[in-house]
C-alpha cells in the first residue's frame, strides 16, 4: 500500500516536471524542472531496490550533468526572447506527429514484452540484485565494456576541449 | 507497482523527451529532452531488473549514464562553439552546417 502510493506520487512528479522541462520557456527553469524529474526517478529506483542506480543518479546526473548545464547556461548569458513552444500550424502537425510515431513503437514494445516474458518469469531468483552482485557482473562479464566506457569518456573529455578552443589558436 | 506500471511510466516519459525535441528550438532545451529520454529507458531498465530478479539492467544504466555524461559534455561544447560562431542557439536561425 505504502509502496504504491510512493510510486504514484513519484510518477506523478516524473511526468509533471517532465512536462515542464518541454513547456517552460527559460531554459534555467527547464533545467530545474529536469532536476525535480531527476530526482523523482532516483526515488523510484530507490523503491525498486535499486539503491546503486539512485546514488549514481543523484551524483552523476543531478551533480555533474545537470550543473555542466547551467554552467552553460550561465556562461553563454544568452539575450533576447526566450522562445517557447511554437503555435504555429506546422508545429503542431510536427508535435502530434511526434507523440503518434512515439505512442506507435510504445505499443509495439509493449506487445513484444508481453509475447516475450512469460508470467512468472525470474521468480526462482529471489535474490535482490545488491551492490556485490552488480560488481560481479560488470567486472566479469562486462568487463571489456567497462573498459570501452572509459576510452569513451577520454575521447569525449578532449573532444570537448578540442571542439570549444579558440579559432585563433587553431592555426 | 507491478513491471506494466514501470515500463508504462518509462514510456509516458520517452514520449515527452521525444515531443519536446520535435517541438522546442532552443539548442539547450533540446539537450535537456534527450536526458529526458535516456532517463525513461534507465527507468525501463531498472524495472527489468527488479521484477526479473537481475543485475545486468542495473550494469546497463552504470553504462548509459555514462554515455550520457559524454554525450552532454560533447553536446554542451559544441553549442558553445556554435553560439560563438552564430551568437544564437535557436534552431530557426541556424541553417548552415558549415563551421
Amino acid at each position: 500500500m505504502t509502496e504504491s502510493i510512493l510510486f504514484w506520487g513519484l510518477a506523478l512528479a516524473a511526468v509533471a516536471s517532465a512536462l515542464c522541462v518541454v513547456v517552460l520557456r527559460n531554459p534555467v527553469n527547464c533545467v530545474m524542472a529536469l532536476l525535480a524529474a531527476m530526482l523523482a526517478t532516483a526515488g523510484l529506483y530507490a523503491l525498486m531496490g535499486a539503491t546503486v542506480a539512485a546514488l549514481f543518479q543523484v551524483i552523476v546526473y543531478i551533480g555533474a550533468v545537470l550543473v555542466l548545464f547551467l554552467f552553460v547556461i550561465m556562461l553563454l548569458n544568452l539575450k533576447g526572447p526566450a522562445t517557447g513552444i511554437p503555435r504555429t500550424p506546422a508545429a503542431v502537425a510536427v508535435s502530434a506527429a511526434a507523440v503518434g510515431l512515439t505512442a506507435g513503437m510504445a505499443w509495439l514494445g509493449w506487445r513484444a514484452m508481453n509475447l516475450s516474458i512469460p508470467a512468472g518469469a525470474g521468480a526462482g531468483l529471489r535474490t535482490e540484485p545488491g551492490v556485490t552482485a552488480i560488481a560481479l557482473e560488470l567486472f566479469s562479464r562486462h568487463l571489456l565494456v567497462f573498459e570501452l566506457t572509459s576510452v569513451l569518456l577520454l575521447a569525449a573529455a578532449v573532444g570537448a576541449v578540442f571542439i570549444t578552443r579558440k579559432e585563433k589558436e587553431a592555426s | 507497482m507491478s513491471l506494466e506500471h514501470v515500463v508504462g511510466l518509462g514510456i509516458v516519459l520517452f514520449a515527452i523527451g521525444a515531443a519536446g525535441f520535435f517541438i522546442r528550438s532552443n539548442t539547450v532545451v533540446l539537450l535537456l529532452c534527450i536526458e529526458v529520454m535516456l532517463n525513461a529507458v534507465n527507468l525501463i531498465l531498472a524495472g527489468f531488473s527488479r521484477f526479473l530478479h537481475g543485475a545486468e539492467g542495473q550494469v546497463f544504466i552504470f553504462m548509459i549514464m555514462t554515455v550520457a555524461a559524454a554525450e552532454a559534455a560533447v553536446g554542451l561544447a559544441i553549442l558553445v562553439a556554435l553560439y560563438r560562431l552564430l551568437k544564437t542557439l535557436d534552431m530557426s536561425r541556424i541553417n548552415v552546417l558549415k563551421g
